[in-house]
């Protein structure tokens, strides 16, 4: 019997109009691999939130190492030894991998001054003791994703944690970054004893790398398994409470004309590097051209290019027989093209504007919203709200909610319903079902499916690679801003690899 | 706003008015001041002579339209603080022309001296726009520093090239003829017929930022420029637009003032007067009616502090102290009030576990 | 014309220069504070005539220019406590706050001058002594611009080399940036960023009541007149900007504006003063648009939304 590192009774919490956590009582062992799973909103990164002490908990008590916790927060957490990898990195881009991990506890000279040189020869013995190589001196800003999770961990380690918690860490990761990981979380539990705690939500991973398996459901724990003794499929239908299938999705007719061309386009993303580099496709009429790749690869920025949402360096963009290169996002609408963005709360709505406008955007100028070519017509337009409304199946407050307090599923079938019902002939989308329900990711799929068998040509990007399976007709890699494989027959290992390497014989980047 | 929205605003605001009035009499006391007999000369400073209702009303439409040009700016994510130096600017460019068209038709002059003044005070306001949207700069830090510029070009105008021929007249343009002035409605007050062309100004900003597809596109750029543009919204366009227009409603602002009350330009024209009207819009959270109904209590305010100085005494910027008390108090309103709310939910959320464990247990 | 360039670039511009730059310099130190903590910082102005204000009144009222001074330090932490509040506490709008800020400056400080003084300004009060060192007045040029200053300008110096090691080389100056540049780093490492904007809150309101002070009770020998910080709130806001927040850069902004200044001062002779004042403020407006364009350029983007 091993001791007990972590120990949840009845802990409940609850925010303003939900209950995020119900009742949890669970036990997690020194030294062994806990996954905890569930479905967006389930309430995992609450429960875990309460360990590190950013949430108090309405209700129940938590123990860490044996001693009760009295006082929630991330310092009296850190002290018990609990250590936290956010989703959302916790470091000061600006600052070096030193600065980012001793601060807090930072070594100091003449009792004021930050001691820099003593810093990074901390950092460097950290790096050395437990294998994880990063540069003490590098700006935080100028390492790459996998780098940076790195250097959360280590900063969790300088503080002495035994308990690690990770929120959702290989989402961001190539599947090589992912091995890493995996590998060192081995190493740490087993040389250092440490507790690991990972939330995520794919299956195999869970499979992968955990000895026990909690699941999470509507703010519950629905169950707690040895992970030898069940499969990703069980696993799957205690997620979401009932059996999971998925239903084929009905594909019909063949590709008719080009509706979207790209020429040996190049664009630079914000801090001016050459994101997309040299890169050229085409998508039919009736068809599903799905982009495999890892985020920062230049998928972004191809999508806003040919949406006029960013202007290219050079090449060209043909949409419908038409050239648009470099024009606006209203003129290349107008030539027929929709796009649900990638990030809806920047992109995709306005937040504090209600359901019926922003469902009305984009066809306000619309004759039959507008007396004498200027006066809004209110009653129209609320008309008009309503039938998208119940047509798209969103179960909110009504059309005169303010979009920002939606749920991410109903907003995501805001920025749908709008983009589909322009009716263009070219749709782009790009993470048509990031943090939306189950529910909602079958509704969407469905109406994805629809569109492509009325005859649009589709651009489809998701970083749920899945989706781009069940989705797409055909699927290219995009690797540095480059294509490096195009499939029309779908192996995972094939498409894994090439969006992880260059193609053969290119090597070069910006 | 929704009603209910306008309600507690209300609420909020009779509040934030009441404190602001107490810590003001603290203020007067404290300087060796009666805060009744103040409060009490400054209610007859407003209403004790018609010649008095006829100088607020007059500030009221100075306020209010000054007010309306923020909100305008506001609506779509720019904010103007420039709208004094386009004032200025506008008056003394509105003034000019009518001294140097003395002779012509008054019907000819007027319309041309008020397109003088929205064409500078537009233009003047387009530097900041433009170069907040082309380029990224700060507009605040223009605008205040275009204000500035403003009124020193403007003294320089007034004290050298368009000098008043009168000696005694140390820094004032030539005055205009007799036949040009805007006519007095109430006399010997500031109050004239400008009153009636701002009421018009007035309605049609309402009408086109709350009831027009343009309004529409305009709330849009405010709320999410990228979203807006993401949509089809020629964003650029409608900022640049919406200065421009903001520019030229302080501009004709300032040609009021000089037609309908100094008749010549001097620095007289607008004693911060943009500010108070921008003051005004904050308070009024950039609501168009609401800045409009709130320009008519300040100008009382104001017009009132002016009679208080006058009969007791009381320096009249007491009137500046509580209207800011008042932005403090609405502006910090929201803060207060969520933290009160949020304590209040949790509380409830505690509340309704409790009921919902003795029931499971019972 | 030659007598105008010896005008100028007499010793007399380069003393005027420091003396313009000094309050400026000093405001824009506490804007640096508040604009590394991730606080939008645009009621500088109202803070510094707060400064002026009270540091002569404590002056008049003591009879004593050191206790002006202290005056000024109690409304400068007040001040500072009142913005945060504001600010930090309610999480009011930054900008309606400031604007706030400046206008209630405004109303005060003339409310209490003519209840106090009678009239608008006041003149002749106890002021600071100038700083004499022996030997400088025998080096040619330089003695006539570094010497018998004001404290405040030697002051200035001191304070910006420890702003410049509070902000880069203290633990503080860590968690002060990364209040600002990303709270919750901090919040999850222990610290409550909230304390970090405190703090340079109240740094600012000190360090803009010292800038007001200089202007009254150093710079114009114990007089205040209305409105007399005359936008340079906002002008120390723009040399913040320019700096990135760094106080020794901040610092050289500010003496470029001081440098401005002296020479419109200068050319006083020669054209209207209503025209040579506009210099320093055009300067500001064209520096801040060179600043952007340069940035912008350095990092070419291709980018064609705005990043409001």
């Amino acid at each position: 019997m091993r001791d007990t590192a972590v120990k949840f009774e009845h802990i409940s919490m609850a925010f303003p109009g939900v209950l995020a956590n119900d009742d949890v009582s669970l036990e997690i062992q020194r030294g062994e691999v806990f996954a905890l799973v569930g479905e967006n909103g389930a309430g995992k990164s609450t429960l875990m939130n309460i360990l590190y002490g950013i949430n108090t908990p309405t209700d129940g008590r938590v123990f860490i190492q044996g001693r009760e916790v009295e006082r929630f927060d991330p310092k009296t957490a850190i002290g018990l030894g609990v250590g936290m990898v956010h989703q959302h990195f916790m470091l000061v881009p600006s600052f070096t991998v030193a600065q980012n991990i001793v601060m807090s506890r930072e070594p100091r000279r003449a009792r004021f001054l930050f001691d820099n040189a003593k810093a990074e020869a901390l950092t460097q013995a950290l790096v050395e003791e437990y294998g994880l190589v990063v540069d003490p001196s590098a700006p935080v800003e100028e390492l790459g994703v996998g780098l940076q999770q790195r250097v959360e961990i280590l900063k969790t380690l300088f503080r002495g944690a035994e308990i690690l918690i990770l929120d959702e860490p290989t989402a961001v990761l190539t599947p090589q970054e992912t091995d890493e990981l995996f590998a060192v979380i081995r190493r740490v539990v087993k040389e250092r004893s440490m507790t690991v705690i990972i939330i995520t939500h794919k299956l195999y991973e869970v499979m992968a790398i955990s000895d026990r398996v909690g699941v999470m459901r509507k703010g519950r724990l629905v169950g707690v398994k040895n992970t030898s003794e069940v499969d990703e499929k069980q696993l799957a239908s205690m997620m979401v409470g009932r059996p999971v299938l998925y239903d084929q999705l009905q594909k019909t007719g063949s590709p008719g004309e080009e509706l979207i061309r790209v020429d040996d386009l190049v664009v630079r993303d914000n801090r001016g590097l050459k994101a997309v580099n040299g890169l050229s496709l085409s998508v039919r009429a009736g068809e599903i051209l799905g982009i495999a790749a890892i985020e920062g690869n230049g998928q972004s920025e191809l999508l806003e290019a040919i949406t006029g949402m960013r202007a290219p360096e050079s090449g060209r963009i043909t949409v419908r027989g038409q050239d648009v290169t470099g024009r606006s996002p209203g003129d290349i609408r107008a030539v027929g093209l929709a796009h649900v963005p990638e990030d809806r709360l920047s992109t995709g709505v306005s937040r504090s504007a209600s359901v019926s406008h922003n469902l009305l955007t984009g066809k306000h100028r619309e004759g039959r919203f507008n007396a004498f070519g200027f006066h809004q017509r209110t009653s129209t337009i609320q008309r008009y709200a309503q039938e998208i409304y119940d047509r798209f199946d969103m179960r909110g407050a009504g059309i005169d909610a303010t979009v920002g307090d939606l749920s991410g599923g109903n907003m995501q079938k805001v920025v749908i319903a709008r983009e589909f019902s322009f009716d263009t002939p070219v749709l782009v989308i790009a993470q048509p079902t990031r943090g939306v329900d189950v529910g909602a990711i079958e509704f969407i799929h469905t109406r994805i499916i629809e569109k492509r068998n009325q005859g649009c040509a589709i651009l489809l990007c998701s970083a749920d690679l899945d989706e781009v399976f069940r989705l797409s007709d055909r699927i290219i890699t995009i690797y540095e801003g480059r294509i490096t494989g195009e499939f029309t027959s779908f192996s995972k290992e094939e498409i894994g690899f090439r969006m992880t390497g260059t193609r053969q014989g290119e090597g070069e980047s910006t | 706003m929704k009603n209910r929205d306008k309600g507690s605003y209300f609420a909020s605001l009779a509040l934030s008015v009441l404190l602001a009035f107490a810590i003001g009499a603290v203020i007067l006391a404290v300087a060796g001041f009666n805060p009744v007999q103040a409060y009490a000369a400054m209610v007859d400073g407003a209403f004790s002579n018609v010649r008095h209702v006829g100088d607020f009303l007059e500030y009221a439409m100075v306020l209010c339209i000054c007010g309306l040009a923020c909100v305008l700016g506001s609506r779509v994510g720019i904010f103007n603080v420039g709208g004094e130096g386009q004032l200025l600017l506008g008056a003394i460019a509105a003034c000019q022309v009518g001294v140097v068209m003395n002779g012509q038709s008054k019907w000819l002059v007027l319309p041309c001296a008020a397109l003088a003044a929205m064409a500078v005070g537009g233009f003047y306001a387009l530097i900041p726009g433009v170069l907040k949207v082309k380029v990224k700069v700060n507009e605040v830090i223009t605008t205040i520093m275009l204000n500035t510029i403003a009124a020193s070009f403007c003294q320089f105008l007034a004290k050298g090239p368009w000098k008043n021929p009168n000696r005694n007249m140390v820094a004032a343009t030539g005055q205009l003829d007799p036949q040009y002035w805007f006519t007095t409605l109430i006399p010997s007050s500031n109050l004239s017929t400008a009153i009636l062309i701002a009421a018009v100004m007035a309605f049609l900003t309402w009408y086109i930022m709350q009831k027009t597809a343009v309004g529409f596109e305009m709330k849009l750029t405010g709320q999410n420029p990228r979203f807006a543009f993401f949509s089809g919204i020629k964003t650029d366009k409608i900022v640049i637009l919406c200065m421009l227009i903001s520019g030229a409603m302080c501009g004709l602002v300032g040609m009021f003032r000089v037609y309908g009350v100094e008749h010549l330009y001097r620095s007289s024209i607008s004693n911060q007067y943009y500010f108070e009207g921008l003051t005004v819009a904050m308070i009024a959270r950039y609501d168009p009616v609401t800045v409009i109904l709130l320009s008519f209590f300040f100008a009382i305010l104001k017009i009132g502090a002016q009679g208080m100085e006058l009969s007791a005494g009381v320096p009249n910027q007491i009137y500046l102290i509580i209207q800011t008390v008042i932005i403090f108090f609405m502006a910090a309103e929201n803060g207060i009030f969520t933290s009160v709310q949020a304590g209040a939910q949790r509380k409830k959320a505690r509340a309704a576990l409790a009921r919902k464990e003795e029931q499971s247990h019972g | 014309m030659d007598d105008i360039l010896s005008s100028i670039l007499s010793p007399g511009t380069f003393n005027q220069m420091l003396r313009s730059a000094t309050p400026v310099a000093l405001a824009a130190l506490g804007g640096a504070m508040t604009e590394h903590a991730g606080i939008m910082n645009i009621g500088m102005d109202g803070m510094i005539l707060m400064g002026a204000f009270f540091g002569v009144w404590g002056s008049y009222m003591f009879q004593s220019a050191g206790m002006g001074i202290l005056m000024v330090l109690a409304m400068g932490v007040l001040v500072g406590l009142f913005f945060a509040l504001f600010t930090v506490q309610f999480r009011s709008d930054e900008f309606i706050i400031g604007t706030a800020l400046n206008t209630f400056a405004l109303g005060l400080t003339s409310f209490l001058s003519r209840s106090i003084f009678g009239t608008a300004g006041t003149k002749g009060n106890p002021a600071l002594p100038t700083i004499h060192i022996p030997l400088l007045d025998r080096v040619p040029f330089l003695g006539a611009v570094f010497n018998d200053n004001s404290l405040f300008i030697y002051l200035t110096w001191l304070l910006v080399l420890a702003a410049w090691v509070f902000v880069y080389r203290t633990p503080y100056g860590f968690w002060l940036r990364a209040a600002g540049e990303k709270p919750e780093t901090l919040r999850t490492a222990g610290i409550q960023p909230e304390k970090m904007k405190w703090l340079a809150s109240i740094l600012c309101g000190i360090l803009c009541g010292l800038a007001g002070a200089h202007l009254s009770l150093g710079q114009l020998q114990g007089t205040f007149a209305e409105n007399m910080a005359n936008s340079r709130g906002y002008i120390a806001f723009a040399c913040v900007i320019f700096s990135a927040a760094n106080p020794s850069k901040a610092y050289l902004a500010a003496l470029m504006f001081g440098f401005f200044d002296a020479i419109g001062l200068r050319l006083q002779d020669y054209i209207s003063s209503d025209l040579t004042n506009i210099i320093p403020y055009a300067i500001t407006v064209i520096m801040m648009v060179y600043v952007v364009v340069r940035g912008q350029q350095r990092r070419r983007q291709g980018h064609r939304v705005k990043a409001t």
